[in-house]
């Protein structure tokens, strides 16, 4: 039984479920088609800094490419394998602290901490996954909530202040001279200068869940969500594919963790709190979760809401009237009801010249 | 460990139930995690605040219930059974979502500030037990939980409403084909689900105030409760209440650092061990 | 006879205190379909779920080819050739009929889906997705995936329910067909007792848990054991 039903309609799935060796000819073109694209956009994406010199802005579509990754984490695992987690905060914090640690009170270079940070989250992202991912249902929502907030329990406890800080969090400094990627601490702070890392990053990682959805694992894991019963019946050992899916979405969180440190200077406990689970969630469901942009959609969204309504402490309201609406009546999100209007608009072009 | 240690566990503990025995029913009933209930406590808090100055504490106590009932229905006619036919994670999400929204605009309402709350004037003094004296409020609360939960598990029990109710949560399809109305009975665990999260608010105003966070703080532990304690199985939440808040209290005694992970702890053991929770008839 | 490739040996599955099967035992050779029947709660569905793993024994054991799986996992005897369809539909809706069937074959190394495909009439819906097409067409996509692989045992759960006569009587030729084709033990678990009787090498007649009858079709028709306890089944 499916948990959340992606869209059938073929003009409704944007990404489309892939067929090794289904059709020959123009599929190839078509695969070099797509390949220059994401290359356009990618070098396209990276001249931002040119065309939005405003900083505000440009922090927004900056810190929104670092959420983005969180939240196509999130939403990869929802979608694809119909498990939805409310604890994805853990890899994302302790990818955060880690680094944090690494370089402020050990430390290390720069990147070798953030190198270190992705294999801890990665690692212990191995051990919950293994642990986890054979509960099923909300079983499995509430054992990740329980473990995040673990996490946040554990980053305050004033027993391990001289780790963590507790409440005041780690505020990073990296040792004598060292430089991330050639730039020193101060440039890291800066949205122009972060860009090219948070969207290089933020194309690769698409490309990577895109690539791994169109696959013949893409498919498993697709079969598992709809009947699990039946794939095991059908000769597969459902355990690994569901564990390799959970890592791979741990390790995004964990990157888009590392990313947040480098970019914010500074951790504190509400990388791992329950608003940043649960609005992490929400961001990829609202931009739509069945495709690979569209929690990046939603994350950038709310980055942007976040700047405006913070002050005003209605940012959850909002929050929360989005993932109603968007549950409610837009079941395949912003990128989902855009890609409606288009198509309904392209139908309606069309029959017009046909007349 | 003291007595007055212990029964504060207990009188945590008996909230806890109170409010747990509600997002059971409704869990067991429909399948489907009302994440709203955090807010429908902090609703019947407020409301309770809200009306004491009129009304008195005990006023206060009729009138919460009452208004959280009603939001229960509300609930129920406009999120439940528009949604019949969505995933319950999708419905679940919903209630999320709902949860957000009410308490934003609680305190959009009634402020940031804390709120403090008097109680009843008749219990505001300290009774003697075993030896030393405990604030008889604190006793109230455990004695209404007693006596609301002898009374949920007559009316279980005993009832008919009660066995068509504990018989829809088992096999609800079954149930409805052997003519229970599946729908009022809805709508009536809604009302007693929202009911007992507005007591639960309106006990907790006095003891721990009134304030913007308590709905998120609460949701954790009852979740977890409800979780530990197993699908449609309300005697199981109620234990598992009692267990989380006495060992939760003690445990802050002895070595807080490690108690403030007792929750967690419980609930990934329990569920990885037994998915179905301890007294759960379907799987979590 | 080819010799038994899947056998039953004294089989027994309690639940609680409650008996489903007891001591039940049948073998089957490559290329026989075996049909087994028996009013409702015999203990036929809790039968096929012991043979293939669904369910543990609480007594008894399952060879295949001669090895004894008892303990084996469902995954680990698909793999090894013992495949079965299901009473309720159970395929994988949100998936297309190709991308499902292929992802079976894909995991059994089948080389030759096309031929399933097409004794089974699924060609024209191929592209679709699983849920949009008729529940009649979901079962044929449900047994089509019990078939490839070249398995050599097949359980097939009630492939006719839900069908109309016509559809059930095509199913059942079907069966037989693929069957003798590929030389495949099959144990056939039916409602339809005429169809049972018609197509079946061999029958086992089940009542509550243990075996009334068993044997020829001729014989298990005529033996008075079976027609008291369909008839007074349905007095």
């Amino acid at each position: 039984m499916t948990t959340f039903s992606p869209p059938t309609e073929a003009d409704q799935d944007p990404v489309p479920s892939g067929r090794p060796g289904a059709r020959r000819g123009p599929r190839v073109s078509r695969r070099a088609w797509r390949a220059a694209a994401v290359v356009a956009v990618f070098v396209i994406g990276l001249g931002l800094p040119v065309v939005v010199s405003n900083p505000y802005y440009l922090g927004i579509a900056t810190d929104g490419a670092v959420l983005g990754i969180l939240a196509l984490s999130i939403g990869f695992l929802a979608s694809r394998c119909g498990l939805i987690s409310l604890g994805h905060t853990t890899f994302f914090g302790l990818a955060a602290y880690t680094f944090a640690i690494s370089t402020t009170n050990w430390g290390w270079a720069p990147l070798v901490a953030a190198l270190f940070a992705v294999l801890v989250g990665s690692a212990v992202g191995a051990l919950v996954g293994a642990a986890i991912v054979r509960t099923p249902g909300i079983g499995f929502l509430v054992l990740t909530l329980a473990i995040g907030q673990a996490f946040y329990q554990l980053s305050v406890q004033t027993a391990l202040r001289p780790l963590t800080g507790t409440y005041d969090g780690i505020p990073i400094i990296y040792a004598d001279g060292q430089t991330m990627l050639g730039r020193d601490q101060a440039d890291m702070g800066d949205a122009s200068q972060f860009w090219p890392i948070a969207w290089t990053v933020l194309i690769g990682f698409v490309v990577v869940v895109t690539l791994v959805t169109r696959s013949r694992f893409g498919r498993t894991i697709e079969a598992v969500r709809e009947n699990e019963e039946r794939a095991r019946f059908s000769g597969l050992n459902t355990f690994t594919p569901r564990l390799l899916a959970f890592m791979l979405s741990a390790t995004g969180a964990s990157v888009a963790g590392v990313l947040f440190a480098l970019k914010a200077n500074y951790v504190s406990p509400n990388v791992f709190s329950f608003v940043t689970a649960g609005d992490s969630v929400i961001a990829a469901l609202v931009g739509g979760w069945t495709t690979a942009v569209g929690p990046v959609i939603g994350a950038v969204l709310y980055v942007f809401g976040q700047s405006e309504l913070g002050a005003t402490g209605n940012l959850q309201l909002f929050t929360g009237i989005a993932l109603v609406v968007t549950i409610a009546f837009l079941r395949t999100g912003i990128v989902g009801a855009l890609t409606s209007l288009w198509s309904l608009a392209r139908r309606v072009l069309l029959t017009r010249r046909t007349r | 460990m003291s007595i007055a240690n212990l029964l504060n566990g207990v009188a945590f503990g008996a909230l806890l139930l109170i409010l747990s025995s509600g997002l059971a029913l409704i869990y067991g009933l429909r399948g489907v995690i009302n994440f709203a209930h955090g807010a429908l406590y902090m609703l019947g808090a407020y409301v309770a605040y809200q009306s004491v100055g009129a009304l008195g504490f005990w006023g206060a106590l009729v009138v919460a219930p009452l208004v959280v009932a009603v939001a229960g229905v509300a609930l129920e006619l406009g999120v439940f059974r528009p949604l019949e036919h969505r995933s319950h994670v999708e419905v679940g999400l919903v209630t999320f979502g709902l949860a957000m929204i009410i308490e934003r605009v609680i305190v959009l309402i009634w402020g940031e500030d804390t709120l403090p709350v008097e109680g009843p004037g008749g219990l505001a003094g300290t009774v003697s037990v075993f030896g030393s004296g405990y604030p008889a409020y604190r006793l109230f609360i455990i004695a209404t939980a007693a006596v609301m939960a002898v009374g949920l598990f007559v009316w279980l029990q005993r009832s008919r409403t009660g066995l068509h109710i504990r018989a829809t949560s088992q096999d609800p399809e079954m149930a409805e084909i052997l003519g229970v109305n599946v729908s009022r009975l809805s709508l009536l665990v809604m009302a007693v689900g929202g009911a007992l999260a507005g007591v639960a608010g309106a006990l907790a105003a006095p003891y721990f105030s009134v304030q913007p966070s308590m709905g998120q703080a609460i949701l954790i532990p009852v979740l977890i409760v409800v979780v530990v304690g197993g699908v449609g199985s309300v005697g199981g939440a109620m234990t598992a209440a009692l267990v989380l808040g006495i060992g939760q209290t003690l445990g802050n005694v002895w070595a807080p650092s490690v108690t403030v992970l007792l929750p967690y702890v419980l609930v990934i053991g329990v569920l990885l061990w037994r998915p179905t929770g301890i007294a759960g008839k379907r799987v979590v | 006879m080819n010799q038994a490739v899947l056998s039953a040996d004294e089989v027994g599955v309690s639940y609680g205190g409650l008996r489903a099967v007891d001591g039940v035992s049948l073998t089957v050779a490559g290329g026989e379909l075996h049909g087994v029947i028996g009013p409702n709660g015999a203990g036929k569905s809790t039968f096929m779920d012991a043979l293939s793993g669904r369910c543990k024994l609480s007594a008894g054991s399952v060879s295949l080819g001669g090895e004894d799986v008892t303990g084996r996992s469902v995954q680990w005897r698909r793999r090894n050739g013992m495949s079965r369809s299901f009473q309720r539909t159970s395929v994988f809706p949100g998936l297309t009929v190709r991308d499902q069937l292929e992802f079976v074959a894909d995991l059994t190394h089948e080389t030759e889906l096309d031929l399933v495909i097409e004794a089974l009439g699924l060609g024209d819906f191929l592209d679709v997705t699983c849920s949009s097409i008729s529940y009649g067409d979901q079962r044929s996509v449900d047994i089509a995936m019990a078939l490839i692989g070249r398995p050599t045992v097949v359980l097939l759960d009630e492939p006719g329910a839900g069908l109309t006569k016509e559809e059930s009587a095509r199913m059942l030729d079907h069966i037989r067909g693929l069957c003798r084709e590929r030389e495949v033990a099959a144990v056939l678990v039916e409602h339809d007792v005429e169809g049972v009787f018609r197509v079946c090498d061999t029958i086992t007649v089940l009542d509550r848990g243990v075996v009334i009858a068993s044997g020829l079709p001729a014989d298990v028709r005529a033996d008075p054991q079976v027609i008291s306890a369909y008839l007074g089944s349905e007095a």
